[in-house]
């Protein structure tokens, strides 16, 4: 099923999935979401606010993540500093978040997987195993 | 034998670690790794890219780093691996 970009009408929240909420999160009305192209989805959130995020932001973004999942980001200080400074680079130098463990194939679908913070929770390093963690280990089992 | 490759990334943690581990390998054994970062240059990513195919079964089904790898018989070990195994990979090919 390939995704789409859809807008709120009213509030003008953007949704990039295969359907759109019914509900919108934001502002709580119904059946809300109008279908638009990727590029002006791009031009709405071009504008606003968070249009760029600070290494610390991101950090403080993956944080809120793993609050109250079984999984929370590595205590080792020094790995986690690598690795953000890595998934910022590859964002300047190619685009978005990759993974600094992996590499891209140039096939977009397939490079969306490796986006950080990637799906880990089916990878073989983490599902499954006690002391699991993600790939690059940005992300560790919850001890 | 041609050398082996090694790629790796400037900013993974595991190649960091796997790194001393290579060169420690090498003075032992005299057998050499060509070591290609793959995410500052773009030539080295497409060498990786090019052995795809090669790569993926053994590397989850992606292209990971570090990733050791053989082009003559296309054996590959991926990730942060103890010494003697990765000796013990080397010796074999």
């Amino acid at each position: 099923m390939k995704k789409r970009t859809w807008r709120c009408f009213v509030c003008n929240d953007i949704h990039y999935g295969v359907a759109p909420p019914e509900l919108c999160p934001t502002c709580k009305v119904l059946n809300a979401y109008v279908e638009i192209s990727a590029d002006e989805a791009q031009k709405v959130l071009g504008g606003g606010p968070g249009i760029t995020m600070t290494p610390d932001e991101f950090r403080a973004a993956i944080e809120r993540l793993t609050a109250g999942n079984e999984f929370e980001v590595n205590p080792d200080r020094e790995k986690v500093d690598m690795l953000i400074q890595g998934i910022f680079a590859n964002e300047a130098n190619h685009g978005l978040k990759y993974c600094p463990c992996r590499l891209c194939t140039k096939d977009w679908e397939e490079d969306l997987k490796i986006v950080c913070p990637c799906n880990f929770t089916i990878h073989e390093t983490y599902k499954g195993v006690k002391d699991g963690e993600c790939w690059c280990g940005l992300f560790v089992r919850r001890k | 034998m041609a050398d082996l490759l090694m790629f790796h990334g400037r900013e993974c943690p595991h190649c960091k670690t796997m790194m001393p581990l290579v060169e420690k390998l090498e003075q032992e054994t005299g057998i050499r790794f060509d070591k290609r970062e793959v995410w500052h240059d773009e030539k080295n990513a497409d060498l990786m890219r090019s052995y795809r195919a090669a790569l993926t079964p053994t590397c989850g089904s992606q292209l990971r780093v570090p990733t050791f790898f053989n082009p003559e018989t296309r054996d590959a070990v991926c990730g942060e691996v103890e010494y003697e195994k990765l000796k013990e990979w080397a010796l074999k090919q």
